[in-house]
This record gives C-alpha cells, structure tokens and sequence, in this order.
C-alpha cells in the first residue's frame, strides 16, 4: 500500500540523490547531507504533495530541530493531515 | 591604496529610523527600534508581520504628482536620500562639475513594489493592460536616472547589484572611481522598498525571518526583519573638497571586497574574513586601528555566528574587546541598501564618538563571542570604524572609515 512515509522518503532521496530503498526511518538527515536550505526545499515540497502547512518555530534554532530523521518527518505529515481531515 | 585619499562630504539618509540623517542619528544611538507591524499591504496570508517600514513618508512632500507617479518606492528613497547627502556637501552640479560627477548607486531587486502591483492587476484582476510607466519605474538603474535628471548631472551613472551587498560594492566602485580620477564626486549608496507580499511570501519560505523583532547576535535570536529606505554619501579627493571649501565629514579609507564559491545562501566565515582583510590592505591599517565593527548582523542563526567566527580570524584576541554592533536590530535588513544605511550609522558613530548599540539583546550566545554593545549605545574613541556587509550567494563587501578631525 501506498503510505505517507513512501512519498515522504521520495522527496528526501531526490534531495539526497539516493533512492527511495536506501531512505531508512532512522538514517540522521545530517548524515543525507541534508543542510538547511535542502532541509527547507524539503518541507515546501511535502506541503505542496500534501497541501499542509508546517509551522515555522519562532526560536530559529530549533526550527528544524524537530526534523532529525526521515521518522520525524513522517510523523510530523501524519499529524497535520490527521489535524486536516480532523 | 593609491595616492589619492576620499572624503565623505556629505550623507542623506531615509529609514524606519527616521526621514533626514541628523533624526536617523538621533534615533540610533538613543536605541529607537524602528520595526514594528507591516502597514504597506495586508498580512493575513503571513506568518510574519513585522517590518522596519519608513514612517510618516508622503510622496507629495517630495515630488510632484506626475513626477511621483514615475518613480517606484525604492527609487523616490533614493533620490531624497541623495538630496541630502548633496544639499550637506554643499554642491551644485553647473557647468563642468555636472560631468565630473558620478552616480553609482545599488540595489537588491529594484523597482520591485512596482512589479508586484503590476503582475497582481495582470495575473490575479486580470486587467487588459499596465501602466506605461511600469517598465522604467521597475529598472533597477531607475533611481540612479531619477538622481541624474534631479540633480542635472551628466557623469558616468549606474546601478550595482549584488543582493544584501549592493550598496557596499557600490561605494567600492565609487570610490575607485574616484581614486582613477574618473569622476571629481561621487554620489554613492544604496536603496530598497520591497515591502510587498510577494516578497514577503519569497522571504518566508527560506525560514529565516523573526516572527518578532530581530536580535543579533543574541541568544534566542529568531532570524531577519526586512527594512526599507535609502542612503547616499558624497565622495570626493581631498583635494577637491578642500579646494572649495567644503566639510569633511571622514574619510573613506580603504574597500574590500571577495566571494565565497561555497554555497548559494549560507555564508562562509572564510569569505567575510577575506572582504575585512582586503579593506585593512587598501587603507594600509593594521587589524589594531579598527576601533568600532557595525557588522551585517542580520539575526539569523548563521550568519551571526558565522561573522563572528570570521572577525575572530581577523582581530584575533582582540575580538572579544572590539565593539561590534549591528544596526540591523534598529533599521531592519535594507538589504541592497544595507550596506549604505550602515555606512552612514558608521559616520555618525566617527562624529559623535560613540558606539551605536545592538538593541533587542537578551544574553550572549557562545557562537558569537563579540562584544555587541548590548542594548546601550557606549561612548568611547572611535578613530577607524568598519562596515560589513555579506550577501545572499557569497558577495561580501567591507568598507573603512577613518575620522577627519
């Protein structure tokens, strides 16, 4: 079946020029070379894919603190479209 | 550094901080924060609502109806800033003087408020025609032609861009300029008006913008607040200045410049280091004469501990001693005038010896170990100050200023 976490590790592995198969929950995005504007290119594209809004953190440094893990990713995307169609 | 030295004999200013140079002085070193909630269009669609806009301006106070609608925010900036800076010098630009004169002046994006209004009436109110005016309102060299036809000057005249560092190479070229014997005076600087929603929509996708007010080099510092506004100064040789008797209001001693090749938005210490040590090199001063840093000090996490790993590199032990302040917390970001803005906060600190403050701090970060003059503008000595400026794509531009006594 198709899931949020198959689109979600796409996006990351177009960004990291891997394939989706090589994406695993746990692999730190740091270590993706995943930087900031990557990070942030990222996000535009899963809210675009999934018409949500991932709230900007008022403290910078923690703004992609939250978004260590292709995990993380997933579970912030299941919350907003659970929070949409809620 | 070539034999001829370059005096600033006039600056004329326009900002959040206030609409003439001696209110924006004023303002800064009392530590007016001139950022507060967007008035310029409707913020409904945005997650950030702050701004440094230009309060209390009316076009009319300045220009003529038909003129005013001919010229874009960005460009009006410029030219009442440039009004000033000539009025100060005490210049008129009459026979010969008008073509030994140059305008070069930057920018970031230009006539942009005029973009934006004319591709919503085409896109969105699907309006069967734009302006007439709307092309040479929104060129990026428009400013620089509404100086040239103001002011009647017929020297060599262009616009620089080189995004949040315009204005700083435009001073940069200015001042070879002057230094080649090209042009007797030079009206430099830089100006930007982008306030509109396209922009602010642009800005926050990038993630790096204060949701409240912009704090540099402070911890819990949430990022950038665009500004708005204008400023020019007037350079000269030495000799033409003394020649006809003008003020000389301080010296501009030395320009550096460098790129980074590293990244497309993320600034490189390396490259910032390079753009000060260049600026040492062409004013023939050791590290050890700078007494004031205003810094690019943006408030986003990386560009201020980025700048001040590099002036760490370059002052060595000395950095943590050196007065290192950012303006941008008072006036914004002005982007492709920052460079300008920040230059005339520099003169004001050389003629009143005083350190302008860095406002809205709350505590230190251990990524930027300077000395920021937390909150409180500080008197002291201030013989030789420096601007930074570090752009968006790795352009960098450093300019010297050495006081005139």
């Amino acid at each position: 079946m198709h899931t949020v976490a198959d689109d979600v590790y796409a996006i990351i592995a177009r960004h990291a020029k891997l394939e989706a198969a090589q994406i695993t929950p746990a692999t730190p995005l740091d270590a993706l070379s995943i930087d900031s504007l990557a990070m942030v290119e990222i996000i535009f594209q899963i809210e675009e894919h999934f018409n949500i809004t991932i709230p900007d953190d008022k403290r910078i440094a923690e703004r992609f603190a939250n978004f260590r893990t292709p995990a993380d990713v997933v579970a912030a995307v299941e919350v907003l479209l659970a929070q949409k169609t809620a | 550094m070539t034999g001829v030295r370059i005096a600033v004999t006039g600056v004329g200013c326009i900002s959040s901080l206030g609409r003439d140079y001696r209110r924006f002085a004023d303002a800064l070193f009392r530590g007016d924060c001139g950022i507060g909630a967007i008035t310029r269009f409707d913020t409904a669609r945005c997650s950030i609502t702050t701004a440094a806009e230009v309060q209390g301006y009316d076009e009319r106070d300045h220009f003529e109806k038909e003129r005013a609608a001919r010229l874009d925010r960005f460009a009006q900036f410029a030219v009442v800033a440039t009004r000033e800076a000539v009025a100060a010098a005490g210049l008129r630009f009459d026979g010969r003087l008008s073509e030994r004169t140059a305008i070069v002046h930057g920018t970031g994006v230009g006539g942009h408020t005029t973009l934006d209004f004319s591709y919503h009436r085409l896109y969105a109110q699907n309006a069967a025609r734009l302006h007439p005016f709307t092309v040479p309102k929104l060129m990026f060299s428009s400013a620089v032609s509404h100086i040239s036809l103001d002011l009647g000057i017929k020297g060599p005249a262009f616009a620089i861009a080189s995004a949040c560092a315009s204005s700083g190479h435009a001073m940069a070229v200015g001042a070879m300029m002057i230094r080649s014997g090209l042009a007797d005076v030079v009206l430099t600087g830089g100006a930007e008006a982008c306030l509109t929603l396209g922009t602010m929509k642009g800005w926050e996708e990038l993630r790096v913008m204060a949701h409240d007010t912009c704090r540099p080099f402070s911890r819990d510092r949430g990022g950038m607040v665009l500004g708005e506004g204008a400023a020019t100064l007037v350079l000269e040789p030495f000799e033409h200045a003394q020649a006809r008797g003008a003020t000389i209001l301080a010296e501009l001693a030395g320009i550096g410049m460098s790129s980074d090749a590293h990244h497309l938005v993320a600034p490189s210490a390396e490259g910032a280091e390079r753009a000060m040590r260049a600026a040492l090199e062409d004013a023939g001063l050791e590290p050890r004469c700078v007494d004031y840093i205003n810094a690019h000090g943006t408030g986003t996490q990386q560009n201020d501990a980025t700048e001040s790993a590099a002036i760490h590199q370059v002052f060595d032990g000395r950095a943590r001693h050196l007065p290192v302040s950012s303006s941008k917390a008072q006036f914004g970001h002005l982007l492709g005038g920052a460079a300008a803005m920040e230059s005339a906060a520099v003169l004001a600190a050389l003629d009143r010896q005083m350190a302008p403050p860095t406002i809205n701090f709350l505590g230190p970060d251990p990524d930027c170990d300077v000395d920021c003059v937390p909150n409180q503008a500080r008197p002291q000595r201030i013989d030789v100050a420096m601007s930074n400026s570090v752009a968006f794509g790795g352009l960098n531009a450093t300019m010297i200023f050495r006081r005139h006594a």
